[in-house]
């Protein structure tokens, strides 16, 4: 069954404000017509950028639209997108949307057996891939979902000149498409003007912590008014220079490099590869960036860890700026005024210097959200002259609803609704939001639907309050509430989030429903503990044997206690036990997007709960493991068990 | 701490193969241009004349003789006479009536062409008989300049250069002779820096590395040796005639003597091997540190503070001298260049301590 958006009068009567031709593709048009020649997509590969105007980009995306409507892509067809960021990709999204067709993009480490599920809902018949690797697992998922009938790749490494049956290359489409272009005079506006702003411009997904994802289409009206609230409440400036670095399946880099970078004409940027993000980050030295609090406080660590190993006057004059900016961040949090005296020597002689080490020297807008974000992380960041913001969003809503303005400075608030958005929060604390960036429904999902969305107001499923000067504080999901055995109510996540501040800790799951204690099960930050150890000369070889060295131990429980203090009477962790691996989403214990999977921690790690909460002081744990290639195996580990002294 | 790397990107690979790539070095090196330049207007006669003339065109000689011996690995104990060879043809050219432009040229040919004749030894020898052969060519040129009236004038004859102009602009006042100097020796700067970047160059770095490695992967040794030793004395020829017509104006065999190639070694060596930034504080350091350790020691014992006898007194600033070559070459073996490395890269990894946090 295919998507079926087109009763175009029910959805103009949905938003009687939205004008039919205000679209993410008439935008591009604009953008190539007023601009030919500006940069507007730029792509590192093999060293150096490559780099496309507006005017590239639009012939991209008709060209490769009429390429794939004459391969039978037509209106109302879901299309998967997978791969890193790549020009070609976000082309062929535009592309796909101008058929009046919807991209459905995938995250490009999901497992084909995902892909195929994925497939099968959304009866996906046509599949744009990055390169071999996904085209591989594609053609593993077609086995199961025969439907599948064209995969369209965009790297030509392994797979040119010898395409397996219903593989093309994109080029190979897109010449087709230049081709039909050349011959009809008008296709090529008519490409650009058959789309509407009713139309679905990209299907996400929601991460899936419970059951299967759910498909969150968004509208080009959607899109669109989210990035303009954010502009115009000063969120986003008109041509920033902004790293696409993201995963392509987060609504955050469809808004930011497509929506965004449409509407305000951005320059956006795309790593070589991941794993050359921060050294391509600092080559460009974006004007906007955008990094989930995790990735801010790795930043940090990597920069710690540096200092560490550093000496002498490089050392002395850190250790003499740092704390001092530190302390005046600090009092500005606290709304009393921070004096920074030698501010121009610091900016000199260290904060300019890591800025620039980081990348990070000409952001000016730095964004943070998903998550609570670490005290230490935002007062160093902003320490070092980012002025670092939160935002709260959600896919639901464009992830656009709520941000800090540039003077709010709070680590607690994630700020006050954009203009456009309005707020409230119900009798059970939850928050709500109403706005033209709220999207019209789950993806067939009409149950789903009706709890979310009631009266034009979405639920969010966040517990929320608001402050009396109006900003709003995040608690956590409503869902997330339990109750420990004396009725204590508590978030795991909140805590978890505390724990995860210290930068030994990278994950930790703290469980405690209907139990007389709460136990922590922490994943030990290999980079951070490791150079700990070599520090104070502990001997270790893997991660396991590290997390269960006897002073990591003494570490990590120093560190729960820290926050056992600034927790409320009764939720504070008692015992824990260092995990002897991370968290993996290959195993299924977190999303991609590294959220818990609460369900499958009880599961397996059943046992060592039950020995936390007996009070036993060690445990012979069968631990199951998933290898690379899927096969399964089991291993035996003693893990040791242990208390937190002083915990109330 | 002023190394700023971020936002410096390449949309080509040519200009990811730029010589200066990061704004700071690119601002380093215009700097000291621009100061070069305007060395005339900044800095009395006096010291113009006695200090930075010299210093600029001993550079220019550290840096041909640098391609042979730090590049190629060709060691050459003889390089005074390539300069000698070099003085001699230009000023007899121009003598006969040919423009100094194409004098120049034609003495750095002529030098050259007898350099790469004694060169042709390194085919059979290597090292220390390397050095044998290149010091039997300063003797023999020696030799032959001082007993050959045609060339000398007569064994103790001063040969004045007659006075000429390059380019249409008269090459007689101080400043112009400096600018001439400077001109050469940017162009050598450039040229060397641009050379290591080529295939002669990488063939040049082979054949130091291993010549027998060098022919294996396809270098052809003979064809590199003889190209190191004629590019090179052509380089050491012209250095020779700037010589002569900048700076001494009158040259006499004397002048490029036996100590004059040791000392091109030292500057070469004190500098470090193969460098361009070395050769200019080899130079430097081989010609006025002991200027400036003469003047000192001579004040302080003016003032009375070196309770020494007047003859231990003049052998003090030589052996302060030496005892900073060793010290230097025993701190950092690989030069001058290395020293200013290191601290480059102090900054440039500033705060951290490597490049990899």
């Amino acid at each position: 069954m295919q998507h079926e958006p087109f009763d175009m009068a029910a959805a103009e009567a949905l938003h009687p404000n939205w004008k039919r031709d205000d679209h993410l593709l008439a935008v591009l048009a604009r953008n190539a017509a007023a601009h030919p020649a500006e940069i507007a997509l730029r792509e590192r590969d093999r060293g150096i950028w490559h780099e496309y105007t507006w005017a590239d980009y639009l012939a991209g995306v008709t060209e490769f639209a009429a390429g794939l409507e004459a391969q039978g892509v037509g209106p109302g067809d879901i299309v998967l997108v997978i791969g890193d960021n790549r020009p070609n990709l976000y082309m062929a999204m535009l592309g796909i949307c101008a058929l009046r067709a919807i991209p459905s993009p995938a995250y490009s480490d999901a497992p084909s057996d995902e892909l195929a599920a994925q497939m099968v809902r959304e009866n996906i018949r046509t599949a744009i891939a990055e390169d071999q690797e996904q085209v591989d697992k594609l053609m593993e998922a077609r086995e199961r979902h025969a439907g599948l009938s064209l995969i369209v790749y965009d790297d030509p490494r392994g797979l040119q000149g010898r395409e397996p049956d219903g593989v093309q290359g994109f080029d190979d489409i897109r010449a087709q498409g230049a081709a039909r272009i050349k011959a009809e005079p008008g296709l090529a506006g008519d490409l650009v003007a058959r789309a509407s702003v009713h139309d679905v411009a990209v299907l996400m997904h929601s991460s899936g912590t419970t059951g299967a994802p759910k498909g969150i289409p968004l509208k080009h009206g959607h899109v669109l008014s989210g990035v303009r609230n954010a502009a115009a409440a000063g969120y986003f400036r008109q041509g920033e220079t902004h790293m696409a670095y993201l995963p392509m399946a987060w609504v955050g880099d469809f808004i930011f490099s497509i929506g965004a970078g449409l509407e305000l004409r951005f320059n956006v940027n795309i790593p070589e590869d991941q794993e050359t993000a921060m050294h391509d980050l600092r080559e460009i030295a974006p004007t906007l960036y955008f990094a989930s609090p995790r990735a801010w406080s790795a930043m940090l660590t990597r920069v710690q860890v540096g200092m560490a190993e550093t000496g002498g006057l490089k050392r002395r004059l850190y250790d003499f700026f740092m704390p001092k900016a530190m302390e005046a961040e600090r009092a500005r949090l606290d709304g009393k005024p921070g004096a920074r005296p030698w501010r121009w020597l610091g900016e000199l002689l260290v904060y300019g210097p890591l800025r620039d080490r980081l990348g990070l020297a000409r952001v000016e807008r730095a964004y943070t959200a998903g998550e609570a974000i670490g005290e230490d992380v935002f007062l160093w960041f902003r320490a070092l002259g980012l002025n670092l913001r939160q935002f709260y969003g959600q896919t639901e809503n464009c992830a656009l609803a709520v941000a800090q303005k540039p003077e709010d400075i709070s680590l607690t608030t994630v700020g006050r609704p954009f203009p456009g958005v309005e707020m409230q929060i119900d009798e059970h604390g939850e928050i709500l939001l109403k706005g033209d960036n709220i999207f019209d429904g789950y993806f067939q999902n009409p149950k789903s639907t009706a709890e979310t969305l009631v009266d034009g107001w979405l639920h969010t499923g966040d517990a929320g309050q608001i402050e009396p000067d109006g900003q709003l504080v995040v608690l956590g999901r409503v869902s997330e509430v339990v109750e420990k055995a004396d009725g204590t109510r508590f978030i795991a996540t909140y805590i978890e989030n505390r724990l995860k501040f210290s930068p030994y800790i990278k994950d930790a799951a703290v469980i405690g429903k209907g139990r007389e204690i709460l136990t922590a099960i922490v994943c030990i930050d290999f980079q951070a503990v490791g150079q700990w150890a070599q520090e104070t000369g502990v001997a270790y070889t893997s991660y396991a044997e590290l997390s269960q060295a006897a002073p990591v131990y003494g570490l990590i429980e120093r560190e729960i206690a820290d926050v056992n203090a600034h927790l409320p009477h009764g939720l504070s962790v008692a015992r824990f036990v260092n995990l002897h691996k991370e968290f993996d989403p290959d195993d299924g214990e977190v999303t991609r997007t590294r959220k818990l999977k609460r369900n499958v921690i009880d599961e397996r790690y059943g046992p060592i709960i039950e020995a936390l909460n007996a009070g036993d002081s060690q445990i012979d744990f069968k631990a199951q493991i998933t290898y690379e290639n899927g096969q399964t195996g089991s291993l035996d580990r003693l893990l040791r068990l242990a208390d937190v002294k002083e915990a109330r | 701490m002023f190394y700023r790397l971020s936002g410096t990107y390449h949309t080509t690979y040519e200009s990811d193969r730029k010589l200066w790539k990061i704004p700071a070095d690119r601002w380093q090196v215009i700097a000291v241009l621009v100061l070069a330049v305007a060395a005339p207007f900044l800095v009395s006669p006096l010291y113009l004349g006695s200090y930075v003339l010299p210093w600029v065109i001993w550079s220019a000689a550290a840096l041909s003789l640098t391609l042979l011996m730090g590049m190629a690995g060709q060691l050459h104990f003889g390089f005074a006479a390539v300069m000698a060879i070099g003085a001699y043809s230009s000023i007899h050219l121009v003598r006969f009536g040919v423009p100094f432009e194409i004098a120049l040229i034609l003495s750095g040919l002529i030098a050259a062409g007898i350099g790469t004749v004694f060169g042709a030894a390194a085919l059979r020898v290597k090292g220390l008989y390397l050095v044998m052969a290149t010091l039997a060519m300063q003797y023999l040129v020696d030799w032959v300049v001082v007993n050959v009236p045609a060339i000398s004038g007569g064994a103790h004859a001063t040969l004045r250069t007659p006075a000429v102009s390059f380019l249409f602009v008269d090459v007689s006042s101080l400043a112009s002779r400096y600018w001439l100097a400077l001109g050469w020796a940017v162009l050598l700067t450039l040229f060397f820096l641009n050379v290591k970047r080529t295939s002669f160059g990488r063939a040049l770095v082979a054949i130091r590395d291993k010549d027998f490695a060098a022919a294996v992967i396809g270098v052809d040794p003979f064809r590199t040796k003889m190209m190191a030793f004629f590019t090179s004395s052509f380089m050491g020829g012209v250095t020779g005639a700037i010589l002569a017509y900048c700076y001494y104006r009158a040259v006499t065999p004397e002048q490029f003597g036996f100590d004059v190639s040791i000392q091109l070694v030292a500057m070469v060596l004190v500098g470090g091997l193969g460098s361009v930034i070395g050769s200019y504080l080899g130079a430097g350091f081989v010609l006025l540190a002991p200027i400036f350790l003469t003047n000192f020691i001579a004040g302080m014992a003016g003032a009375g503070w070196i309770p020494v006898s007047q003859n231990f007194l003049s052998h003090l600033p030589l052996i302060i001298y030496g005892a900073m070559i060793i010290g230097f070459l025993l701190f950092e073996p690989l030069g001058l260049a290395k020293i200013y490395d290191n601290i480059r890269k102090y900054f440039l990894v500033w705060p951290f301590r490597h490049a990899k946090s």
